[in-house]
């Protein structure tokens, strides 16, 4: 399928995001702002970003971006997001106003027409059955990586120990491929150095063998992050012992490495008078359009699971979600 | 060909942390087979990764945390490189507790980016004073000296020409930086200012716990949620607004809890519960109460709680609807003994443990948070032993005059009312089914333990005291209360600095009853000259005002019919959180001849100040921090030294106390007496009093005083806390600390059996004082929401995700995450009768106020209501003057003026007026104005 060599790397590093704990703080996206992308031309840019899905997402409408596979056939042609699509970051003359007696209130500029995260909360539904869920979205690091196949400077690479796919800015020649290419519309334009930029894992902290900052600092503790290969990691007993943890539009063709356990726990149905249905808020159409039709198996596993835990017996599975211990569900958080 | 060394050693030093695993974890076959795949490194590693491992790297790690009002007090590494702080992350080393996940990582998205009020654009550089009008923003830049001089002058003249209480120092919330709120206090103490109360001005303050516990508030940290079964999320949204305690609640539910999420909207919290209940605003007292009717109803109730902990089998006089009081059966017996009908003597018999009773060892400490000390009566004195004291029942007694009165125990006296709380007569009022009702009350009682968390959504109600003794009854009925996993948690502001006694020593020298504290509600209506519009809701707001003024019960400073002329804020937005906020500038802040704003940030206070003095940041300064959700001491300090020409809230204190002395000298006018307190002050000793002759010369040498004074924190060090990270209380409030055990409070109540600190010495349901029996709340029913305002929509202005307060308001990143910009939020039902899209500027107003701002439609939110985040700066991007403060005008809940029943007394911020928020009504209409300033 790749027209190019792919290294195949020693180890993958695997991402997990439990989207029954992530409570939509944004502190994920505070964190890797505030480490990575702070320099200028980056300011529209987050590499982690989390938003609310059924909703339009950042950059505006990206699952319908076009990128990724078809029949194995690499999608050169998808969309280039514009900066009115990611959202202008609005800027403030703050000081005019507080220091310089500058008349008026300090506006934001542009006008606020859209944003990274406008439509918050707002989903799909009539109250109270209306329902959203957060969803933080990173660069999933594929196996596929339709970014790297389609850049025609190499620059893009997979590392070999981590398995992270990482731009060289050193060879980076701006030529923006990747941007169309991967249809998740996880890697960015900066324009003031002309280069493409992306989420790189965090390798500088993986190799001091601490967690990414989004995972480290993931105050829902929703996020688990592991070699794939080590068999006492939580990743590898979510991902491949209890297969509860899926990629996210697995038909984009990418394999990604960051993997979602869908949301099972949620409010009930309402009926006209306000008793509870039987039926989940939450349509099962919804997730199976983000996570395909495997998501229903992995529903019933997970509730399967929890009603032992309601029962007062064990479920270890539920434990590995719940993670007592931070070094349970990832590659030390210390710094 | 690896021609990057670093990557190959860290790559190997990766591999050896596994290395490590796999001998304890034994899976070494997976990992060989790994490493024996060809890494076939034909990449070209060229040195460029280094430039991102420079990213993050620093040269110096030091201990950080915010001062901020979030109750989250969560641990943080500062990380400076040449001089610069770059970031911040979680310390993550709060020790693990046992049988529940671990507090780390605590934080949130606002304090992972507080460095950037360091470098950012409201940071106040240099000592400023006005030249513009006040809020203008035009400042002329000024030396430390020159800007201390002003202010002495300030306050040196109002002390000659007026009085020292006309000084005013807001500074709330000590367990965040008690250091910086301690150095204010302290000066006020020794000028003799006044300071003011802000947990009840807030809002925040748990009237109806004090009015049935005699405490000021507790409740168990939040490790311990995860051990409730059942658990009722109520007036709280905890996933939007306690972000660092959130995940405990989605590990319970993992763990098998069921979750309630009880409220108007459909909130983030409601999308991890197991039922989310939709209810009308305000109505909480009664779905709380139907469940207590259900759960009598079916028997599930706890009756060996109900007569050891609670008053509801003391007895009743059906002629005075009063207490009987010992006073009333025996020639000079006490007004504060009461009796229960024994059903085995089938007699009268006195209860022991209530206000009249004195314990045999006098308490030698008062502590503030509680009515009385009553932990110094013996273990077991609540025990019932042999007496079985009726529920239920009629009975005749003979009083000491003769007469033969009818008795009854307050639980037979309350189950008429609580008869009219069927499920589908509070479904009419709630909008709950009467079928979700009466589950939630079966497994509120039979799957336990059950707690409720609640928090400002029913707390900043004008009858938020009717809803929280109706939720502290539904815990008392079912047992709930004292166990791990149960009781009403409550979480409203960072209330509990936990050793209160350091912090008490070090912020009122002269002791606190040598202090002036004022209420600031009180306050705020009085010289704010408020309009409550009460009488349309049928209550005389002035009568009892003053009634609780002439008779001493609550405070007004300053005394006299003076008026306010110095107001010194700092720590604290005062002025853009002050509800009546149109009343207030227009009638109170004209008051003040001198204000005075000590900050980093250029917040609307302090734009509305006449001096400004700029103080260090929480990375470049020594305190403490603590909270109510966790039991761990840690502190911040100084990351680099203070930017700018800012300092420490402390020093500036120092400095300031010292320059006040050499003004009243040049002055000529240094003493002056104090009537009040009997104490002969001397403006010439302030400054050597200030730093205690040297001892308290530093914020360091003060954090260690609070530490050293206070039985919690005894034996720890500043250092300690520096190298080994958080550390533990040693003790509490109302439970013993027991090691690894999430802390629960009321052991020494419900286990040690000593009295509450109540009148009857029991949680008090029954409240025999003439304001309660006029108000109709002698018992806790439900009340609806106050409907003074004549608009057809309830204005709610809940806490955000995006800020603290009105901190990160104004923060460019949090901004860019939402909208740019304030937002209200309405129902597309009521969007659309009125016209309004999504993204449309509107006015939301009444007869108090009005605020223009832009509008977001949410499929979440009930419609009947509008809902704005509260409280942003003067000065951001609304329209127009004011901001949420606006429409809602300063109510006083009569009930809370009560100062002269037992437990019921003013105290700092243990029992006083709240601040009311959520009662208002506005109507909101599409702005057709200019929208350009
Ligand atoms: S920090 Fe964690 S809980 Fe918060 S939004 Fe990110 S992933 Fe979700
Ligand atoms: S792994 Fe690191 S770079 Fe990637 S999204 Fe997370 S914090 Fe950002
Ligand atoms: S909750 Fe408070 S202390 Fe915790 S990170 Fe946020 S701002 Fe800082």
């Amino acid at each position: 399928m790749s027209n190019k060599m792919l290294t195949t790397p020693m180890r993958q590093l695997t991402y997990i995001v439990d989207l029954n704990k992530c409570i939509g703080c944004q502190t994920c996206t505070v964190a890797c702002k505030k480490l990575w992308t702070t320099t200028p031309g980056q300011e529209f840019m987050y590499w982690r970003n989390v938003e609310t899905t059924p909703g339009r997402g950042y950059p505006r409408d990206w699952q319908n971006k076009g990128g990724g596979y078809k029949n194995g056939m690499l999608q050169k042609d998808g969309h280039r997001p514009t900066l009115e699509e990611y959202g202008v970051p609005f800027e403030f003359d703050y000081a005019a106003r507080l220091f310089e007696g500058k008349k008026g209130r300090v506006k934001p500029s542009p006008e606020p027409r859209w944003s990274p995260n406008w439509d918050e909360e707002q989903g799909v539904g009539e109250y109270p059955n209306n329902i959203f869920q957060y969803l933080p979205r990173m660069c999933n690091h594929c196996e596929n990586p339709a970014c790297l196949e389609a850049c025609p400077n190499d620059a893009i690479y997979k590392r070999a120990e981590d398995g992270l796919n990482i731009v060289n800015l050193e060879k980076c020649k701006g030529a923006q491929d990747c941007i169309k290419a991967c249809p998740y519309g996880k890697v960015y334009f900066n324009e003031t150095d002309q280069k493409a930029n992306k989420c790189i894992g965090c390798f500088p902290r993986i190799e001091k063998g601490v967690a990414p900052a989004c995972v480290a600092q993931c105050v829902g503790r929703a996020m688990h992050v592991g070699f794939i290969d080590d068999v006492e990691s939580s990743v590898y007993k979510l991902a491949n012992v209890w297969k509860v943890a899926i990629p996210m539009h697995p038909e984009f063709g990418t394999k990604p490495n960051v993997l979602y356990i869908p949301p099972f726990v949620g409010p009930a149905m309402q009926d006209e008078n306000g008793n509870m249905m039987m039926t989940q808020k939450m349509p099962l159409d919804v997730l199976q359009g983000l996570f395909g039709p495997e998501v229903g198996g992995v529903l019933a596993v997970l509730k399967a699971e929890r009603a032992k835990k309601i029962a007062g017996q064990g479920s270890k599975l539920m434990d590995t979600m719940i993670g007592e211990l931070s070094d349970s569900m990832m590659i030390s958080p210390m710094t | 060909m690896n021609k990057f060394g670093s990557t190959r050693r860290g790559f190997l030093k990766a591999m050896g942390q596994v290395s490590l695993g796999m001998l304890v974890n034994g899976s070494i076959v997976m990992r060989t087979l790994a490493q024996t795949k060809d890494p076939m490194m034909q990449h070209d590693y060229t040195g460029w990764e280094n430039f991102h491992r420079e990213q993050w790297s620093w040269d110096k790690k030091t201990r950080g945390t915010h001062l901020v009002n979030c109750t989250g007090s969560c641990p943080h590494f500062v990380y400076t490189r040449n001089g610069v702080v770059m970031r911040e992350e979680q310390s993550k080393d709060i020790p693990k507790l046992n049988g529940v996940p671990e507090y780390n990582p605590r934080g949130c998205n606002k304090g992972e980016c507080a460095v950037d009020y360091q470098y950012g654009p409201h940071r106040i550089k240099y000592p400023l004073i006005r030249v513009g009008e006040r809020g203008e923003g035009k400042w002329r830049r000024v030396s430390w000296d020159e800007a201390l001089e002003y202010v002495a002058n300030g306050i040196v003249d109002t002390i000659k020409n007026d009085a020292s209480d006309c000084i005013s120092v807001f500074t709330p919330v000590p367990a965040v930086a008690p250091v910086s709120f301690a150095a204010g206090h302290r000066f006020a103490s020794f000028i003799g200012g006044h300071t003011h109360t802000f947990f009840d001005w807030y809002a925040d303050h748990p009237t109806g716990q004090t009015q049935v516990q005699g405490l000021q508030g507790d409740t168990c940290e939040t490790a311990d949620w995860y051990n409730g079964r059942t658990i009722l999320m109520w007036g709280a949204n905890s996933a939007s607004t306690r972000i660092p305690d959130a995940h405990f609640l989605q590990e319970a539910v993992l763990n098998g809890s069921k979750m309630y999420v009880i409220s108007p909207d459909f909130n983030s919290t409601a999308t991890k519960a197991d039922v989310f209940v939709p209810i009308k605003p305000g109505t909480d007292a009664a779905l709380a109460l139907s469940m207590v009717h259900v759960i009598v109803k079916e028997k599930l109730y706890d009756e060996h709680n109900l007569k050891e902990q609670t008053d509801l089998p003391f007895l009743i006089r059906t002629d005075t609807k009063m207490y009987l009081r010992e006073a009333d059966m025996v020639e000079g017996g006490s007004e504060e003994k009461f009796y229960t009908w024994d059903t085995k003597t089938k007699k009268p018999v006195l209860m022991k443990g209530s206000w009249g009773e004195e314990p045999e060892k006098r308490a030698k400490l008062q502590p503030g948070f509680m009515g009385r000390n009553t932990f110094v009566f013996p273990d077991g004195h609540l025990d019932l032993g042999d007496l079985d004291p009726a529920l239920e029942g009629t009975f005749k007694v003979k009083l000491a005059d003769g007469v033969k009165v009818n008795v009854q125990p307050v639980f037979e006296v309350y189950k008429p009312k609580l008869n009219e709380y069927t499920p589908e007569n509070v479904s009419k009022i709630t909008g709950v089914a009467p079928s979700v009702i009466i589950q939630m009350a079966r497994d509120f009682a039979m799957n336990k333990p059950s707690m409720i968390i609640t928090g400002g959504g029913t707390n900043h109600w004008y009858w938020s005291d009717t809803v929280l003794r109706a939720f502290i009854l539904l815990c008392a009925v079912t047992g709930n209360e004292g166990y791990n996993g149960t009781g009403v948690n409550h979480y409203v502001g960072q209330w509990k600095p936990t050793p209160l006694l350091g912090v008490v020593k070090l912020s009122f020298p002269h002791s606190p009853k040598k202090h002036r504290f004022c209420q600031t509600t009180i306050w705020t209506y009085y010289h704010g000259n408020v309009y409550d519009a009460m009488e349309n809701d049928g209550v005389d707001t002035a009568k009892y005002l003053r009634e609780a003024l002439e008779t001493g019960q609550m405070p007004l400073y300053p005394q006299n019919g003076r008026d306010p002329k110095v107001f010194i804020c700092y720590r604290g937005n005062w002025l853009n959180n002050a509800k009546g906020l149109d009343y207030v500038l227009r009638n109170l802040w004209p008051k003040m001849n001198l204000t005075v704003d000590m900050n980093f940030r250029m917040d609307s206070t302090a734009l509305y100040s006449d001096v400004v003095l700029p103080s260090a940041h929480w990375y470049e300064k020594t305190d403490l921090s603590m909270t109510e959700e966790h039991t761990f001491i840690h502190m911040t300090e100084p990351a680099i030294a203070p930017l700018w020409e800012s300092k420490p809230d402390w020093e500036i204190f120092a400095l300031l106390s010292k320059k006040v002395g050499e003004v009243a000298k040049k002055k000529g006018f240094t003493k002056y007496f104090d009537e009040k307190f009997n104490i002969a002050r001397d403006l010439t000793k302030l400054h050597d009093q200030q730093i205690d002759g040297g001892k308290l010369a530093t914020d360091e040498q003060a954090c260690q005083f609070i530490l050293d004074n206070a039985p919690q924190t005894q034996g720890m060090t500043l250092d300690m806390i520096r190298k080994e990270g958080p550390q533990r209380f040693k003790s509490n409030w109302t439970s013993p600390m027991k090691e690894g055990v999430p802390y629960t409070p009321y052991q020494h109540f419900i286990m040690k059996k000593k009295p509450w600190p109540t009148l009857t010495g029991r949680e008090q349901f029954y409240i025999d004082h003439p304001t309660f029996f006029e108000l109709g709340v002698e018992l806790p029913v439900y009340k609806a929401p106050v409907d003074a305002d004549q608009y057809p929509l309830r204005f709610n202005t809940p806490h955000s995700r995006y800020s603290v307060h009105s901190t990160w308001k104004d923060n460019v990143l949090q901004q860019r995450l939402q909208r740019g910009g304030p937002m209200c939020e309405i129902s597309p039902a009521d969007a659309e009768t009125r016209g309004i899209k999504d993204n449309d500027w509107v006015e939301v107003f009444n007869d108090h106020g009005r605020v223009v701002v832009r509008c977001k439609i949410r499929n979440g939110e009930q419609s009947g209501r509008v809902t704005m985040h509260h409280e942003p700066e003067l000065y951001v991007d609304l329209l127009g003057g004011g901001n949420s403060q606006s429409p809602i005008p300063v109510r006083i809940n009569p009930t809370a003026l009560v100062g002269n029943y037992a437990h019921l007394k003013f105290k700092p911020n243990y029992y006083g007026p709240g601040g009311v928020q959520r009662d208002a009504r506005v109507e909101i209409r599409r702005h057709t104005g200019s929208v350009t300033v």
